[in-house]
């Protein structure tokens, strides 16, 4: 579970789940026109639901680890707030 | 007749407002060691947040006169002193540069609008107001530092990290100093990030209040890696007054608004020429163009330099025209623009970042 307070005083929570299946990486989502891994695939098995890790990107983005190994998503602070509540 | 209590000073001083902050100075905490004698005599100590602050005089004044109307005051002695505070409320200290207090990029857009000029006067105009002053050259390319600020040395080792070196009581490091002479560095993108990591990283800066970064132009490698590595306080830019020049800085300025980096605000360089022969002012790349791309932009307008001979060639005898020559335009324009970026850094200060709980 990731908790966030805002600038602005308001929260945010995001499970390990939520956080995998939105993965923004190019792995994940797929690139110059090639599937992404989450389409392609129905479930995720626990250990890439875990977050094993957060660290701050800057000041701009999250990189989450989960306990799988997968490491490649930079979460954006606007698109943790905007696009995944 | 007794002299006020230390709460009626507080509640007289708090009717001083820092105007970049916005708020009064008791509750920021400028107001400290508060004493009042039994013959009415006030001291205390007024903590600004940078040495460089542009209305310290002004405050001094207004404390003065705020403390000096209360009834049973014989004398007032105000202590002026500045401590810089850590860029962000974070709960803990960053590990990347921990003993650094203030990171402050200078950028371009375009290359050649003297953008390591203005780092290294802006600089030196900081230690000069007594902060304690680091210089970080992150053009690998292009190092133009250690020649304006005449360090020609190489970086001694200690416990198997590199030392700055010491320039006009500064510390200072650049990738000229690791690769000197004229061969040229030919990397790739990604070893630029490296290269820059490694300066941050493997260099001992220990405490400073400000690290000055001197990026490359444009919106590459360099200003990527540097705004993902290290939370930086915010960045300047600089521009010549044209414009295809301002026109180009504003990409810049939008790309560190897309990485959460905060613009300080634009400087303009090489804004007026004064003839020496004939003392007209010409405006040889136009004049004003900065200032306006700020109002466009909503951020605020730090200054213009002129293009006087006397920057360049200091700058190539390394020492930075505001040491070299404090009188003339060129250098009181640096130092100006200098406190006003402490004052925009001092905001930041105060900024809550969002804070991030993982269980």
């Amino acid at each position: 579970m990731v908790e966030i307070t805002w600038e602005d005083g308001a929260h945010s929570s995001y499970t390990g789940e939520q956080l995998r299946w939105a993965c923004p990486c190019a792995e994940c989502r797929g690139e110059a026109g090639a599937t992404g891994r989450l389409a392609r695939v129905k479930t995720l098995n626990d250990d890439e639901l875990k977050i094993r890790d957060v660290t701050l990107v800057g000041q701009y983005a999250l990189q989450i680890a989960f306990e799988s190994g997968h490491a490649t998503g930079i979460y954006t602070f606007s698109y943790l707030r905007r696009r995944l509540m | 007749m007794s002299g006020p209590s230390s709460q009626q000073v507080l509640d007289a001083l708090a009717t001083i407002k820092d105007p970049d902050l916005g708020r009064d100075v008791v509750s920021l905490g400028m107001i400290k060691e508060i004493e009042v004698s039994p013959q009415g005599r006030v001291s205390f100590t007024f903590e600004l947040t940078t040495p460089a602050c542009p209305v310290r005089d002004r405050f001094k004044s207004q404390a003065e006169d705020a403390i000096g109307e209360l009834p049973g005051v014989t004398g007032v002695d105000v202590r002026m002193t500045a401590n810089v505070r850590p860029a962000f409320l974070r709960p803990k200290p960053s590990e990347i540069l921990p003993g650094v207090k203030q990171t402050i990029a200078i950028a371009s857009g375009k290359g050649g609008v003297g953008k390591s000029t203005v780092a290294v006067n802006l600089a030196a105009a900081l230690r000069k107001s007594g902060a304690s002053v680091g210089l970080l050259d992150a053009d690998i390319y292009g190092p133009s530092v250690p020649v304006m600020t005449g360090s020609h040395s190489v970086p001694q080792q200690a416990n198997g990290r590199l030392l700055p070196i010491e320039a006009h009581g500064m510390k200072v490091m650049s990738f000229g100093h690791i690769n000197p002479g004229s061969e040229p560095t030919i990397y790739r993108g990604p070893m630029v990030g490296k290269a820059i990591e490694a300066m941050m990283v493997q260099v001992d800066w220990g405490v400073l209040d400000y690290l000055v970064i001197d990026l490359p132009p444009g919106t590459g490698d360099a200003s990527l890696t540097l705004a993902q590595a290290v939370p930086l306080t915010g960045v300047a830019i600089v521009c010549t007054p044209q414009d295809v020049a301002t026109d180009i800085a504003v990409k810049a300025l939008q790309m560190f608004r897309k990485l959460n980096v905060t613009p300080l605000g634009l400087i303009e360089n090489m804004s007026w020429y004064v003839c020496p022969s004939c003392g007209h002012r010409h405006e040889i790349f136009s004049h004003g163009g900065a200032e306006s791309a700020a109002r466009r932009l909503g951020v605020p307008f730090l200054g213009a330099v002129p293009l006087e001979e006397g920057i360049r060639e200091d700058a190539d005898s390394g020492t930075p025209v505001v040491i070299s020559r404090p009188e003339s335009a060129g250098a009181k324009a640096f130092v100006e623009i200098a406190s006003q970026v402490a004052a925009r850094t001092s905001i930041q200060s105060f900024r809550q970042l969002p804070v991030i709980n993982v269980h």
